[in-house]
């Protein structure tokens, strides 16, 4: 309480620590680059095209997740959602036989989202109507999704041969990749939804007080279940994007880009107890990510700083966040 | 293929010498490192054709995932259900030694396929893990070498290539990347190795991290992908690059998809296992002690070379391992 004045001095500093933190990092690798090799690291169309390929694969799991973690809630089963619909389409494009035209990627994108949203609707079932904790709901469902990925693809990756889903992982439209495309499309559209609408408005409430918005009469279980189906469905269409890139579809996709697309939402701002976190935010911290492990192989250090330097920069967002939470007060 | 006939030899010598017992009886358990996976389903298939040859029975069971902690378990209840042998793949080279000890002390013959416990090296009176009575694998750092071969042959002898690989500590694709390098070092001076660039089994990481060492290293010729996803990864970086032409992706193991790739033109070749022949020779290996014969502690089997060039060959697409 006594800190309030500082507090808002404080404040717009943390909420521009994750901005402040991409500039330094690239101005790191592009000081680091220069003086090592005499190359440019930033102003390189191929390095940044790499890198924000990659930083939309971690981001169309992170997208979803972050509103769910700004309602207070997580979604761990995104992990293999994205792997159930990347299986889902490849299996479909396969069905359709060698030549497929692009209504048939179409439709396999569309029945892989759909085995996507089964998944949120069973999340926001058991979270909404059976009040389980989400962590342990979603860690169900992380199984039941793996499995059911698993089961559908025979345990085996399947692999496709479709120029139209190839063109969709690996086109470009007017120089940006379709990855990109896709994941920046997606992002405004829920930074839209968390910033203009009172969907976002009665998200932010339900994670800071769940009460309250249950006495304004909001429908909370309808607006939880929505919430789920949101995070399966842009993990979902990151399982599209990988099998569109990889020309197969994996079941474990996602399964090792989990961990960055939780970092990357708390590295944007948000919070463990909910209420916090933007878009903006969760595109810094992807962007983050991506910057770190492009970097350091660019800068030819050993590769196992890699692993050092991702857990680091986990570390640091947390602390950030818990101090964050501590001088503004906002523990509560 | 020299070791695999030299192996053949062996094991058929020995299954015609010795006195043959109440064959009917004999079960033996294949342990898979994982139960979702082309490569143990294909090393059962093998597994069952020797047991059919062999009137015994074998059965299959394992956990879903590559794990000593999922593994534990359910290698208890198969000895708790005491089979004569276990064929088992280990998912830790350490941490499986005791709960296969207790297999060995229930008077279970114990044979390894595909990866080993303690250092591979049995019967020698050595280490904690000397119990099992053979290790029957690929050789992967012979692999390794065959793929550092293929590598150059194909970037003309020189330039500067990496290997793609999952985590350090998995003991077979450590192998592959050892011999890799050494194959390398040895005969090819002009060829330089980078920096390993590891990917926890995450094909997008593999291909951003080839992006990286492009943008590092222009003049990039190859990447060796030590498994799977590493070659899908890099064989996406490379597509993404517009190197096709320039640069070459050689894939280890061949399951469907690499296959696949194979005939797009993304990996230019892979180096295939021959995981049916592991299974064969691992149940005859296990009857062969259970029948008072005795066995090589070490039995290595081959690889197959799959390229554009031969990938529709029927002699060849035998080895791709199937679903």
């Amino acid at each position: 309480m006594s800190t309030n004045t500082g507090a808002s001095i404080l404040k717009p500093l943390f909420s521009a620590w994750s901005w402040i933190f991409l500039i330094g990092i690239l101005a790191f690798f592009e000081l680091y680059a220069r003086a090592e090799t005499g190359q440019t690291f930033l102003f390189r169309i191929y390095n940044m095209q790499s890198i924000a390929i990659a930083a939309s694969q971690i981001l169309l799991l992170a997208l979803g997740l972050t509103l769910v973690i700004v309602a207070g809630q997580i979604d761990l089963s995104i992990g293999f959602t994205t792997g159930l619909s990347a299986v889902v389409m490849a299996l479909v494009v396969r069905a359709m036989g060698p030549d497929t035209g692009w209504g048939a990627v179409i439709m396999a994108m569309m029945v892989g989202i759909f085995a996507a949203v089964v998944v949120g609707l069973l999340n926001g079932w058991l979270v909404a109507i059976l009040n389980v904790p989400s962590f342990i709901g979603t860690l169900g469902t992380y199984g039941i999704a793996r499995g059911g990925a698993l089961i559908v693809a025979g345990g085996a990756t399947v692999s496709i041969r479709s120029d139209e889903a190839r063109s969709f992982g690996n086109g470009d439209i007017l120089g940006i990749p379709v990855p990109v495309v896709v994941a920046g499309l997606l992002a405004l559209a829920c930074h839209y939804l968390l910033t203009h609408t009172r969907f976002g408005v009665h998200t932010y409430a339900l994670g800071a007080n769940r009460a309250s918005v249950e006495r304004a009469g909001v429908n909370v279980k309808r607006h939880l279940i929505w919430l789920f189906i949101i995070s399966a469905v842009t993990a979902g269409v990151g399982g599209l994007v990988y099998t569109g890139r990889f020309s197969a579809g994996a079941a474990n996709a996602g399964e090792p880009i989990l961990l960055y697309a939780v970092a990357a939402v708390f590295i944007g701002g948000a919070s463990l107890t909910g209420g916090q976190g933007t878009i903006t935010g969760t595109v810094i911290g992807a962007f983050i990510i991506a910057v770190i492990q492009f970097g350091l192989v660019f800068s030819g250090l050993p590769p196992y700083w890699q692993f050092v330097a991702v857990g680091l920069v986990i570390i640091v967002a947390v602390l950030v966040d818990q101090s964050k939470d501590k001088l503004t007060g906002a523990q509560s | 293929m020299r070791n695999f006939m030299k192996s053949a030899a062996l094991v058929a010598a020995l299954c015609t010498s010795g006195t043959v017992q109440a064959q009917e009886d004999i079960t033996i358990t294949l342990v898979p490192g994982l139960t979702t996976d082309a490569f143990y389903i294909t090393m059962n298939r093998g597994a069952q054709a020797a047991a059919d040859a062999l009137g015994i029975t074998v059965d299959f069971q394992g956990a879903e995932e590559f794990d000593p902690v999922l593994q534990t378990p359910v290698l208890d209840a198969v000895i708790a259900r005491g089979p004569d042998a276990i064929l088992i793949a280990p998912t830790d080279t350490t941490q499986m030694i005791e709960p296969l000890r207790r297999a060995h002390d229930a008077g279970i013959t114990v044979v390894t396929v595909d990866t080993f416990i303690d250092d591979g090296k049995y019967q020698d009176g050595a280490g904690d893990g000397d119990f099992p009575m053979a290790y029957v694998a690929s050789d992967n750092v012979g692999g390794g070498r065959m793929a550092a071969r293929f590598m150059a042959e194909a970037i003309g002898g020189e330039g500067q290539v990496y290997v793609s690989n999952v985590r350090p500590g998995i003991s077979t694709t450590d192998q592959r990347e050892e011999g890799f390098k050494a194959e390398m070092a040895e005969n090819f001076p002009s060829v330089t190795v980078l920096d390993t660039q590891y990917n926890e089994n995450d094909a997008s990481l593999a291909a951003s991290q080839f992006s990286a060492v492009l943008a590092r290293n222009p003049d990039i010729k190859g990447v060796f992908g030590a498994n799977l996803f590493s070659a899908l990864g890099a064989g996406n970086g490379v597509e993404g690059a517009g190197k096709a032409d320039d640069v070459t992706v050689i894939a280890f193991d061949a399951p469907q998809s690499i296959v696949d790739n194979i005939s797009s033109g993304l990996v230019d070749a892979a180096i295939a296992q021959h995981p049916a022949e592991i299974g064969y020779f691992g149940v005859m290996a296990a009857y062969a002690v259970l029948t008072g014969n005795s066995v090589p502690v070490s039995i290595g089997t081959g690889f197959t070379v799959i390229n554009a060039g031969n990938v529709d060959d029927p002699e060849i697409t035998k080895f791709i391992y199937s679903e």
